[in-house]
């Protein structure tokens, strides 16, 4: 097979089996970039380190990823599979994803080993330049495939991620929670826009039906601020609780809310508030146990 | 009302009064819906009245204050009413117009509705 | 034969006018056919009644065409009565003996009016639509005519035939529009322009005046069936369930769901009443959006009194019923967007609208 055929088939089936195009060469390629392993790794985290990627990550977990990175690409080149350094990416991405990689650093960092490895390569075919012109040949579409499937790996697990955390936020921001028989507790966590809001008022409403509810624990702990608008959701939910034979207990209400709410004319006089969550869950039981006390008292009459 | 199928029921049950809506009413039905009702009470001597709006699909200013000139009538009469069964988004939609159910009780359903009366029965009778 | 140019025609419809101009045509294939029959105006009449009839169902520039196959028919029909009537001779009573005298009366009523319309129409009006509908001139020559271009033309036909409707209907009644707005709102509805009929209220003016709200009858079918409208009259207390059935059915439509769908008719539910109760006569359009977003729209409209103050209307717990007035700051709460538009004498136009995306909403 001569260089021209190899450059053939590498225009024609850019992402066939690596092993067609780098027969004899890649074996020597491999040798050479397993021989060279250390000084190379070392190069290539020095670039990284330059280029201010991943700062993310510590030294040592720099270190230990560069270093499977390193031979996962030696591997690739070796058996021309992917399939291997597909997992290891996924692998990776799940890791350095909560941290705050970004895609373009991923992929910056494939490139720049794929930069630091042909430079290598230059050094030591400079001297035989058709040698120099096939080993490349060979090299270059195996790491643009490298390059290629690493960033996909990123870019799917992501987007993965992202998927599974919007739905994590959907749920969170509507949780109902049936603490026991005919109690609903409601911990409104984060910022809530009038959007939010609409959300939890049908979820709750619709809660208390299932659940049969009694007593409602609204929670707003949690709650940073709320504008005027959202404190006047918040009055309204509880008033069509009240419509459907729920009592409403809000506890965790800070000063600021309590301030917005009495701003819009809510008189807070006619709203059960508790100070804590633990309270709310005290006075609701009591609620609940209400009438069985007094349902022994009447039995005993 | 006496034509076609009933829009509403009441039934006696004991003294206390059930009534039924089974349908979206228009103004003239809610108010000989509230004479039926008012001219049973005395009739029955109720004491209890539960009124099952589930049906509703629409509870406006109108119905809003006839339910509650029922319950006030009822209670010079000596009788308690109970609104039972108002749908989530009727309930929501009810607040956003303004209007509440002022001090008349409600209760989830039917069998809320019972036990909110006989519980109130039995204090009434524990005091007597 | 003139019916080759239509295949060339700007997309126009028909309409009284154009049935109106084919009268010198049918009489000519008439009196070719059976020449000074008793029978031959009425066979003519008889024609148009079809053609005015079947008008909408046919092609844009097929009206001709049509025509000419429906007097044929007619004619047939006609041979084969004579034939039934000679050989049911012997039989003393014949059940298809139509109510020939008023028939002839109303027909002859019709073409005078069509006369009479005609005549109303400006001297260019008439010259043009007489040369495109009787001699058959497309609409390119006819521009070329007169430095325009051939969908200039046409819209002007349009304008014409939209006209000729409308002065063909008053004719009929052998009356006057009682005001000024009559004709332009007469006008939009013959020609089914909607954006028009916004700009003069149209709906608002069939409330108020009777003439025009019979005479829009025949008119407001015009333009392309819109399903995405619904107009409920409101006079008793039965409509305002009916209205807010009819806004909850499009909402569904719409893609609404849920709280949406119950905060939308019971907004409806007040501005229904609010005619009932203070106007007495009024109607509730709900229109389904797709612009800017998706939506519902519900206009109220009544010739009631009006509201003297409709800031004080607004405002919670102001109210000239019951000592609660609830129903419109409580109906603006439910919606998205509310407007409102009193003037004391002449009644009240209630806009309000709900989107079906939540995103934006204050």
């Amino acid at each position: 097979m001569n260089a021209e055929n190899t450059q053939d088939q590498r225009q024609d089936q850019g992402q066939a089996e690596l092993s067609l195009s780098g027969n004899q060469l890649l074996p020597q390629l491999v040798a050479h970039l397993r021989e060279h392993r250390a000084k190379l790794r070392n190069e290539w985290a020095s670039r990284i380190r330059d280029a201010h990627l991943l700062e993310a990550m510590t030294p040592q977990e720099m270190a230990a990823e560069t270093t499977s990175v390193y031979d996962n690409y030696v591997e690739v080149l070796e058996t021309g599979s992917v399939e291997a350094l597909q997992h290891y990416a996924r692998d990776l991405s799940e890791r350095i994803i909560p941290r705050g990689v970004e895609t373009h650093e991923v992929v910056g960092i494939v490139l720049l080993l794929r930069d630091v490895l042909a430079r290598s390569l230059f050094e030591k075919y400079q001297r035989d330049f058709a040698l120099l012109n096939q080993i490349l040949d060979a090299y270059e579409p195996a790491a643009n495939r490298i390059a290629n499937t690493v960033a996909v790996s990123f870019v799917d697990e992501r987007e993965r991620v992202i998927r599974q955390q919007q739905d994590a936020i959907k749920e969170l921001s509507t949780p109902v929670l049936p603490v026991r028989e005919r109690l609903l507790i409601l911990p409104i966590i984060g910022v809530l826009d009038s959007e939010r809001a609409r959300q939890l008022t049908e979820q709750l409403l619709s809660g208390i039906r299932t659940h049969r509810a009694k007593v409602v624990v609204i929670d707003i702990t949690g709650a940073p601020d709320v504008d005027e608008t959202v404190a006047n959701h918040l009055v309204q939910t509880v008033d069509a609780s009240r419509l459907m034979g729920a009592s409403v207990i809000i506890t965790g209400l800070s000063p600021t809310i309590a301030q917005t709410l009495v701003t819009i004319g809510v008189d807070l006089s006619k709203m059960n508030t508790i100070g804590d969550l633990q309270g709310g869950l005290e006075e609701a039981e009591r609620l609940l146990g209400y009438t069985v006390t007094r349902k022994v008292v009447t039995d005993g009459s | 009302m006496n034509s076609g199928p009933a829009l509403v029921s009441i039934l006696r049950q004991g003294d206390t009064l059930v009534a039924s809506v089974h349908t979206a009413l228009d103004d003239s039905e809610m108010v000989r819906f509230q004479h039926d009702l008012v001219r049973q009470i005395g009739e029955h001597r109720a004491r209890g009245i539960i009124i099952d709006v589930a049906a509703l699909d629409v509870i406006d200013s109108f119905a809003s204050r006839t339910l509650r000139s029922i319950a006030d009538i009822a209670r010079l009469r000596g009788a308690v009413t109970v609104i039972v069964g108002i749908q989530p988004d009727v309930a929501f939609a009810m607040v956003c117009l303004g209007m509440d159910m002022g001090e008349v009780p409600t209760a989830l359903d039917l069998e809320e509705g019972l036990a909110y009366l006989s519980r109130l029965r039995g204090l009434g009778s524990s005091h007597g | 034969m003139s019916t080759a140019r239509a295949t060339n025609e700007p997309q126009e419809s028909g309409g009284a006018a154009d049935v109106a101009a084919l009268i010198p045509m049918l009489r000519r294939i008439v009196a070719a056919r059976i020449g000074q029959h008793p029978a031959a105006e009425d066979l003519v009449q008889e024609t148009l009644l079809r053609v005015l009839a079947a008008e909408d169902r046919i092609e844009p520039g097929m009206l001709e065409p049509y025509a000419i196959a429906t007097v044929r028919n007619v004619m047939a029909t006609m041979w084969r009565q004579d034939d039934r009537d000679a050989r049911n001779q012997h039989r003393i009573h014949d059940p298809s003996e139509p109510d020939e005298a008023e028939e002839v009366v109303v027909a002859s009523e019709e073409q005078s009016a069509i006369t009479e319309a005609l005549r109303r129409l400006t001297d260019r009006e008439r010259e043009v639509l007489l040369a495109h509908e009787v001699s058959g001139r497309a609409t390119q020559s006819l521009a070329e005519e007169t430095g325009s271009t051939a969908n200039a033309v046409a819209a002007q036909l349009k304008r014409t035939r939209a006209r000729l409707r409308v002065e063909y209907l008053l004719a009929l009644e052998r009356t006057e529009p009682p005001t000024d707005r009559c004709r332009a709102v007469l006008m939009a509805l013959s020609s089914a322009d909607r954006r028009r009929q916004r700009e003069v209220d149209a709906a608002r003016h069939l409330l108020e005046c009777d003439l025009c709200a019979r005479l829009s009858q025949p008119l407001l079918g015009r333009g392309p069936v819109r399903d995405n409208e619904i107009h409920v009259p409101i006079s008793a207390d039965p409509d305002i369930v009916a209205a807010r059935s009819a806004a909850r059915e499009m909402a569904v439509r719409a893609g609404f769901a849920g709280a949406d769908l119950t905060m939308l008719a019971t907004a409806v539910s007040e501005v229904a009443r609010n005619i009932v109760r203070f106007a007495s006569t009024g109607e509730v359009t709900v229109e389904l959006l797709e612009q800017p977003r998706p939506g519902i729209r519900v206009v109220a409209r009544d010739t009631g009194p009006g509201i003297a103050d409709v800031d004080r209307a607004l405002e919670d717990g102001y109210s000239t019923y019951q000592g609660l007035g609830l129903g419109l700051p409580g109906a603006r709460r439910l919606m998205d967007e509310f407007n409102i538009v009193s003037e004391t004498g002449h009644g009240t136009t209630v806009s309000m609208t709900k989107w079906f995306d939540t995103k934006g909403r204050g």
